[in-house]
């Protein structure tokens, strides 16, 4: 009788803190007063080349740690950095792991559904590397469009939408990384990949007998801009504000890490 | 006590009913209710992040009926594909486990060796590990695809346990079935097929049986390596429709249906060989 | 002499030497058998992947001398096997009062907790463990955990009481990260040790419990005192396989980037692009741990078992 009324309220109090928490969780500060509050800006992000990095000791480095670094000063509080898987990355954020999504996230209809997006900070364009042994002989863009053919990407990413718009015959294989999507079609088990440039022309660049560019021009041209949960206005205005002073800074270190291979030997050879 | 009232015959009392909160049918209610808060709690709980439940959109993936044709969604063709390597893969594993078995208590000693290795190397490496050796360095080594790869792996992993089955079930027959042919002059091949080998079957099969219930739920392993199966078409919805928690919920399902009905074949068929009407 | 006769008679003669092996056809097939297969796979490795290895790529990804501190500190590698083994020591802890609670709620009288145990046992046993792993890390935890708000509770505690957590916890910044795969685990584990409870109970015969009731005993003392010691001495052998297995299924969370072993090996295997090299050292590092524990528990219940 004893043990049975203690598990009654037992089960009650779980009960009850179970709600009282998630009742309590939904109100929020706003988001930029959260942050100062907690004195940290939570990022997070993915391991993409040269977005986020690791370099030969095994801290971050790239195009996003450089906005993210800035951005926390700005704000006057410390930086967190949180990677995480890409095709959890949208899931994490909406369940509040971390406060934004500075991870050069293109800007799509599918994704503006579930989160919002500030203006763009950064500009790319999604390229394809082919397979020298597998796709030498395959005519571009038509020859690609057959089951025969299979493109690898990285899950999540949007360029796997765009090969199921443009060769929806193909078969696509999705993969938990880039990097081992470029190593399939370099070890012959695929014909093409699809990636955010710089990626393809990199790959291409340094494995010139296994891979090539079919195309020179961008498939698909994208914007990117920082991931925040719905519902926060004032904190996309104030990002949108801080991207707005930082225009030529971006550009700039955008240039960097893009179009140069400056910061090559801060990286292991890929 | 009287004499006119001798102790065999007294009646016990007559048992009481239990009271009704009492009875097996209120817990029963009651699991039902903690089972609809629990649901209802995450429900909400999910809701109030904004999350947007999607159920009406979930069926195209598993089934669709297009022009009166039942087309298997994703999730199905998932299925079909899991269900293939699994059976592949068992195959594969019962005779990489009787090899194996055998040469663990064959006399030679090179081979009880590499027989041990074998199983300590898969027992004390995890899955995840083992799958990603066997993508990166032994597929392009022997020039197997992805498919091939995964059913080899699973089997190399299973096989270990349905090895120390085997050799158990083997082992369990009485030594003294063994000698006693020995003696009236069957050969040792013979003494292994008709004496040793038909009482060992029935031991082993249940837990064999076991193994494939768990070669079903491992094959999940091969979506690190990008084979189309249950959860790697699961994982491809998710990313593309971001409707997490239903997909989830539906595969979670698929496979509770699968290794469920296996389990319970699987109690039956203990439950038969123990009754021995073997 | 007539003692000395009897003596010989009465006393064991010496053993015969042991025969020697016999190397037989057998050996000379296995033999032959392995080494064309390694040297196939050797050799196809080196055409189809013209690979070089290159261990000292790898080394720094282990220990890394920070110039900060003038010393040595754990690198990915290192700090991913600490997690690592901080996962398995505190999920076998929470597992097992996990399954404690429930291996006893298995068998027992009411159908409530009966129906309870055997649902939570059946749905975690039944589904892939991958699955198991995503549904769970973004289903369940995406109500709970972020309303825990470890990291910013654990941020106001003074310093030393951080230092302490730190070395339990692992770096205190992934605190958030450590506890979602701890949890993960730990449900995980807690119904393979239920049913290893709750065989351990029924292994205890029936007279126990029914020698104790006639001696007046009440069945909260004749569980306390006389059923679960022996229960618990009979699964103390399935608990450590169980715990060798958790070592093993800790690498299954790195599917949710939890920062361990596997997680860890995978990062730097896509950053160098030294495949062998970080998955041998990978595979090793596991072997050893699970090998050595394995071989330790052998040893300790057949010297528990000598003993009895």
């Amino acid at each position: 009788m004893r043990i049975r009324r203690l598990f009654l309220t037992l089960g009650l109090a779980l009960v009850g803190a179970m709600s009282a928490l998630t009742a309590a969780h939904a109100q929020q500060d706003t988001l930029l007063d959260t942050i100062k509050k907690r004195g940290k800006l939570q990022v997070g992000f993915s391991s993409f080349v040269p977005w986020a990095m690791r370099d030969k000791q095994g801290a971050w480095v790239g195009f996003e740690i450089d906005v993210s670094t800035k951005l926390a000063q700005d704000l006057g509080v410390q930086l967190e950095l949180i990677p995480t898987a890409w095709d959890a990355i949208i899931p994490s954020l909406i369940s509040g792991r971390f406060d934004v999504i500075i991870g050069g996230m293109t800007i799509t209809p599918a994704r503006q559904e579930q989160i919002d997006f500030t203006a763009p900070y950064s500009t790319s364009g999604q390229g394809v590397a082919a397979s020298r042994q597998l796709a030498a002989n395959l005519k571009w863009p038509e020859g690609y469009n057959s089951p025969n053919v299979t493109f690898t990407c990285r899950r999540g990413v949007a360029g796997c939408k765009t090969v199921e718009e443009k060769w929806p015959k193909a078969t696509l294989r999705q993969f938990d990384d880039d990097a081992i999507a470029f190593q399939e079609v370099i070890n012959g088990n695929a014909h093409a990949v699809i990636s955010s440039e710089p990626k393809p022309s990199f790959f291409t660049l340094r494995n010139p007998t296994r891979l090539f560019k079919p195309s020179n021009e961008n498939i698909v041209n994208t914007f990117e801009g920082f991931g925040l949960r719905k519902g926060q206005p004032a904190a996309v205005a104030g990002f949108n504000d801080w991207i707005n002073k930082n225009q030529a800074w971006l550009k700039q270190r955008h240039q960097y890490w893009f179009r140069t291979q400056d910061w090559a030997s801060l990286v292991p050879n890929l | 006590m009287s004499l006119r009232d001798p102790v065999s015959a007294r009646k016990p009392p007559p048992p009481q009913a239990a009271p009704w909160h009492r009875r097996p049918w209120w817990d029963a209610v009651q699991f039902a209710l903690a089972a609809a808060l629990l649901i209802g709690l995450t429900y909400h709980g999910a809701t109030q992040m904004g999350y947007q439940w999607k159920w009406d959109r979930v069926p195209r993936y598993v089934v669709r009926v297009i022009d009166g044709e039942w087309l298997a969604g994703p999730l199905l063709k998932g299925l079909m594909v899991t269900i293939e390597l699994a059976l592949k893969a068992s195959v594969l594993a019962l005779l990489i486990g009787a090899v194996t078995a055998w040469m663990r208590t064959a006399p030679s000693r090179v081979g009880r060796a590499l027989a041990w290795s074998y199983i300590e190397l898969i027992r004390n490496t995890p899955l995840l590990v083992q799958i990603l050796v066997c993508y990166f360095i032994l597929a392009p080594a022997l020039g197997m695809g992805r498919e091939t790869t995964g059913v080899v792996c699973l089997a190399l992993y299973e096989g270990a346990f349905a090895a120390e089955i085997i050799r158990g079930a083997l082992q369990a027959v009485p030594k003294g079935q063994r000698e006693a042919s020995l003696s009236l002059g069957m050969t040792e091949a013979d003494t292994a097929r008709d004496i040793v080998w038909p009482q060992a079957l029935p031991l082993m099969l249940p837990p064999l049986a076991g193994v494939l219930v768990n070669l079903v739920k491992h094959s999940a392993i091969v979506s690190v390596i990008a084979v189309f199966d249950l959860t790697t078409q699961a994982r491809t919805i998710i990313s593309d429709t971001f409707m997490a928690f239903e997909i989830w919920l539906t595969t979670a399902a698929l496979y509770l249906c699968i290794t469920v009905s296996l389990s319970l074949a699987v109690s039956a068929l203990e439950r038969r060989v123990r009754r021995r009407r073997w | 002499m007539a003692g000395d006769e009897a003596a010989a008679v009465i006393a064991p003669r010496p053993a015969p030497p042991p025969a020697r092996y016999r190397w037989g056809l057998l050996d000379a097939f296995w033999l032959a058998l392995i080494g064309t297969i390694a040297v196939a796979v050797a050799w196809r490795s080196q055409g189809a992947l013209s690979y070089n290895w290159d261990w000292s790529s790898v080394w720094p990804f282990i220990v890394k001398y920070d110039s900060a501190s003038a010393s040595w500190v754990p690198n990915l590698l290192l700090q991913g096997l600490m997690t690592t083994v901080r996962l398995a020591l505190w999920g076998m802890l929470l597992a097992t009062l996990i399954g404690l609670l429930m291996g006893w709620m298995r068998n027992h009288r009411r159908l409530l907790l009966r129906l309870i145990a055997s649902s939570y046992v059946m749905t975690v046993r039944n589904i892939p463990p991958v699955v198991f792993v995503f549904i769970f890390v973004y289903f369940i935890s995406s109500q709970f955990m972020p309303a825990l708000a470890l990291d910013t509770r654990v941020g106001q505690l003074p310093a030393p009481i951080q230092e302490l957590l730190s070395v339990l916890f692992g770096p205190l910044n992934l605190i958030n990260n450590f506890f979602l795969g701890l949890i993960c685990l730990s449900v995980f584990t807690g119904a393979y040790v239920t049913e290893i409870v709750r065989a351990g109970l029924q292994s205890v015969p029936a007279g126990q419990s029914e020698a104790a009731h006639s001696l007046g005993l009440s069945d909260v003392d004749t569980m306390r005192w006389v059923i679960w010691p022996q229960a618990l001495r009979n699964v103390l052998p399935s608990l450590s396989g169980q715990f060798i297995q958790l070592i093993k299924d800790s690498s299954l969370v790195s599917l949710v980037s939890i920062q361990e072993l596997s997680f860890m090996a995978q990062d730097v295997q896509v950053s160098t692009q030294r495949v062998f090299e970080v998955f041998v050292l990978t595979a090793g590092v596991y072997f050893c741990i699970c090998f050595v524990l394995s071989q330790l528990f052998a040893h300790l219940e057949r010297r528990h078992g000598r003993s009895r």
